[in-house]
């Protein structure tokens, strides 16, 4: 097979197509790696995975629109679908797996791109699409006697549904193996809400797959003071980001009278609120408190670079402290650990997939 | 039961201080395990699994599960010490076998191995195939034990344990052992029963599972089907899109009422549809049809339907018939952004005897989106209240010229964030856009 790097710069071409959201040219490009010999997982991590961190980069960057995002994951989903049309001619020469997203998760193409490595390792795979509920989980659990699940989990407030896939998949007995930006960066959330197993990327689920044992023990409990204060959280995430739109002056400052300006404005500020109030619910659930600085480094990042006023993070820790009253671990949490730690602050150039 | 008395005792075992209240507790703490732990699954083949692992080692240092088959007249054999292995074989095959008198008679059999040249042939009366067999002697056994799987009245398999030299299975091994394939008999039995159901439903459920869409010459198209009860896959709510060419129908419709009676009507709308379309194209007199035919079946259940009819002109615009029962109109999103809904409506079909359908007729043009979609989506009941018709067209001018699969993408984002976890009604989105 032929390595990747031996094309002229198939990256490049792939991100001016992805830019100006052509489709066709983004097909026939993928297509020609593909029947050049290119390792079809290679193609997924190394150039359509690459070209999406780009994206979610230049999001943070104010450079790209939601709209612009979604049109870009559009593209990078055709993309996969050329590549998942190639891996069909695999023979299947592993077991059955169940690939999935967990409920409040909405990025299907990460759980596409998982489906389609481990379809071309050899295992008969199946798709659930995005935000999939339990029951459906489970109904496929049962149905299908798949020998292991897959869940790909971008955001934070994924992770609690994900925990309830964990619980289904494990009282059956069958392994379930996590991954995704939301797991962070090593397998202590994923051992923490009772995992079989965690994997960075698409390379690491495939190696991750062959270790995972036929059956395994129903997941362990999670400590019930913590799981109570999360779900308390939980149903009431919607109240508490209403609330604290109106009481952080972010939003109220912006008196512009553009409504696409004021829609961004309005975006940033849900996006900030509900991913802290999920760093929140992870820490609790999980005992993971990096979640906080990591979320706090990601927040103060996105306001310095839609230039927001310094004083917007400190206000919005004030707040936040408010509302988190009747939570006691979780105000402890924020307290110990929703700060940008002082050696991150050197390194601003890094991208961050959150 | 034949057990053979020879076998109680063990030479070797003797010698060794004996914890016997901590085998009764671990024995008895197994057959509790077995009853809890396989009720988990409702597959087969995961619940064998689960009770070979289980198993061991406390009952048995090998074993294996024999099942019925997929098809009459075959048996699954589940086991040994890869446990991704299984294989078919056939019930007339092992009829000679005293593993057929076990699934006969649901009994018990136990004998003790002698370690000779024909003991790979003695471990083939219990374990009839050659790989289990010879991995299976590799163990130097013992003992075979053999227990019938009865549930329900009925022996539906067989669980064949060995223990190694020097660890054979006495009385009391014995009694856990029965103990243990009766409750895992009752969670296997089970778990065969749900897979028979489930293969007549998986069949009849494929035809009324939305359809994959066609490419279309000169438009993309994307969809979205969300049922009430998300885990069935199926509803009252369905989309449509067929034709050739550059002269296609879409439809979307709704059947009032949920669940597994709507979706079967789902179907046999679908399919007038179809066939009403083959006799003429034009979506006023499809519907016309549909009514009909609808009407005529006497059930009490009616349908909205929205019927679009799309040809392509030289210019590579789509003229775009559209006709309406009871259902509410799609909206068009320009390329530049502007929203208007097409004005067009009618009866929902089987309610009444005859109805004659009125259709608008609309322009797209490169870049403008139609968008057809069921009450799911503006009735949806959230926190705030009803979704409503006007925050959808809010929504929908942010994602003017995007693609069909990015629009519908963020409406059932919106919709499903809206509801915060509360039930939806199903959801069907159908949108059309214009240009490759």
């Amino acid at each position: 097979m032929r390595r990747l790097g031996e094309h002229r710069n198939p990256l490049e071409a792939y991100d001016a197509a992805l830019v100006s959201g052509d489709t066709e040219t983004i097909k026939s490009l993928v297509g020609e790696m593909l029947s050049g010999g290119a390792d079809p997982v290679s193609v997924l991590t190394d150039v359509v995975a690459a070209a999406q961190r780009e994206v979610g980069r230049r999001w943070q960057l104010g450079e790209y629109t939601v709209a612009q995002e979604h049109a870009a994951t559009a593209v990078a989903i055709s993309a996969t679908k050329v590549v998942a049309q190639h891996v069909r001619q695999v023979p299947i020469t592993r077991g059955k797996v169940l690939v999935a997203c967990a409920e409040r998760e909405w990025h299907a193409l990460p759980a596409m791109m998982i489906e389609c490595a481990l379809r071309a390792h050899g295992w008969e795979t199946t798709l659930l699409g995005a935000s999939t509920n339990p029951l459906r989980l489970n109904q496929y659990l049962h149905d299908l006697g798949p020998d292991a699940v897959a869940v790909s989990c971008s955001v934070l407030g994924s992770l609690p549904t994900c925990r309830r896939f964990i619980e289904a998949t494990t009282a059956s007995g069958t392994p379930i193996l996590v991954g995704g930006p939301a797991f962070g960066g090593d397998d202590v959330r994923a051992v923490a809400l009772g995992a079989t197993a965690w994997a960075r990327d698409a390379h690491g689920a495939i190696a991750a797959m062959d270790g995972l044992p036929a059956v395994v023990p129903p997941a362990e409990p999670l400590g019930a003071e913590r799981t109570a204060e999360q779900s308390a959280l939980e149903s009431d995430h919607r109240r508490h980001v209403a609330l604290l739109r109106e009481r952080w002056s972010l939003v109220a400052a912006a008196t512009t009278p553009d409504a696409d300006c004021l829609n961004s404005v309005i975006d940033v500020a849900d996006d900030v609120l509900h991913q802290v109030l999920h760093a929140v619910e992870v820490a609790l659930l999980t005992g993971d408190h990096r979640v906080l600085a990591e979320t706090a480094w990601w927040v103060d990042d996105l306001l310095r670079t839609r230039g927001a006023d310094a004083s917007m993070m400190a206000e919005l820790v004030d707040i936040l402290t408010a509302a988190m009253r009747d939570y006691p671990l979780a105000a402890a949490l924020l307290g110990a650990h929703f700060a940008v730690p002082s050696d991150w602050r050197q390194d601003r150039t890094a991208a961050n997939d959150v | 039961m034949a057990v053979n008395p020879t076998a109680s005792l063990h030479p070797g075992a003797q010698d060794e201080p004996v914890d016997l209240a901590g085998q009764f507790r671990a024995g008895d703490q197994l057959i509790h395990d077995v009853g809890t732990g396989l009720s988990g699954s409702l597959n087969l083949r995961r619940t064998a699994l689960r009770l070979l692992t289980m198993i061991r080692p406390v009952l048995a240092d090998w074993g294996m599960v024999v099942l019925p088959g997929d098809r009459p007249g075959s048996l699954t054999l589940v086991g040994g010490d890869d446990a991704g292995f299984h294989a078919v074989i056939s019930t007339a095959a092992i009829a000679d076998l005293e593993l057929s008198r076990v699934l006969r008679t649901g009994g018990t059999e136990l004998r003790h191995v002698m370690m000779d040249d024909d003991a790979e042939a003695d471990l083939a009366s219990m374990i009839p195939h050659p790989r289990l067999a010879a991995e299976a002697a590799t163990m130097r056994p013992a003992d075979l034990l053999t227990v019938g799987l009865t549930a329900r009245g009925a022996t539906i398999g067989a669980l064949v344990l060995i223990r190694c030299e020097g660890r054979g299975f006495d009385a009391r091994d014995v009694v856990v052992a029965e103990r243990v394939a009766t409750s895992a008999a009752t969670a296997l039995d089970s778990a065969r029963l749900y897979e028979e159901r489930g293969r007549i439903a998986s069949v009849l459920q494929s035809s009324l599972r939305p359809p994959s869409l066609p490419e279309v010459d000169g438009a993309r198209l994307a969809a979205r089907y969300r049922p009430a009860a998300e885990h069935l896959d199926i509803g009252g709510d369905f989309y449509d899109v067929h034709g050739g060419k550059d002269d296609w129908l879409l439809s979307v419709g709704d059947v009032s009422g949920k669940g597994v009676e709507a979706a079967a009507l789902t179907g046999r709308t679908r399919q007038s549809i179809r066939t009403a379309w083959h006799f003429d194209h034009c979506p006023e007199v499809v519907l016309g049809a549909l009514n009909t035919v609808l009407f005529d079946e006497h059930t009490k259940d009616f349908v909205t339907v929205l019927c679009a009819r799309m040809r392509r002109d030289a210019d590579g615009r789509f003229v775009v018939d559209v006709a309406a029962a009871g259902h509410p109109p799609p909206i068009l999103l320009r390329r530049d952004g502007r929203v208007e809904t097409v004005g067009v409506n009618g009866t929902a079909v089987g309610m009444v005897a005859e109805v004659r359908y009125r259709p608008a007729t609309v322009v797209l043009e490169r870049g403008d989106t139609m968008l057809m979609f069921t009450d799911g989506v503006d009735e949806a009941f959230g926190p705030d209240g009803m979704y409503g018709v006007d925050r959808l067209l809010t929504l929908l001018p942010r994602y003017a010229g995007a693609d069909p699969e990015v629009l519908c993408e963020a409406i059932e984002q919106d919709v499903l964030e809206y509801l915060d976890g509360r039930h939806h009604d199903d959801i069907a989105l159908l949108a059309v856009t214009c240009g490759d």
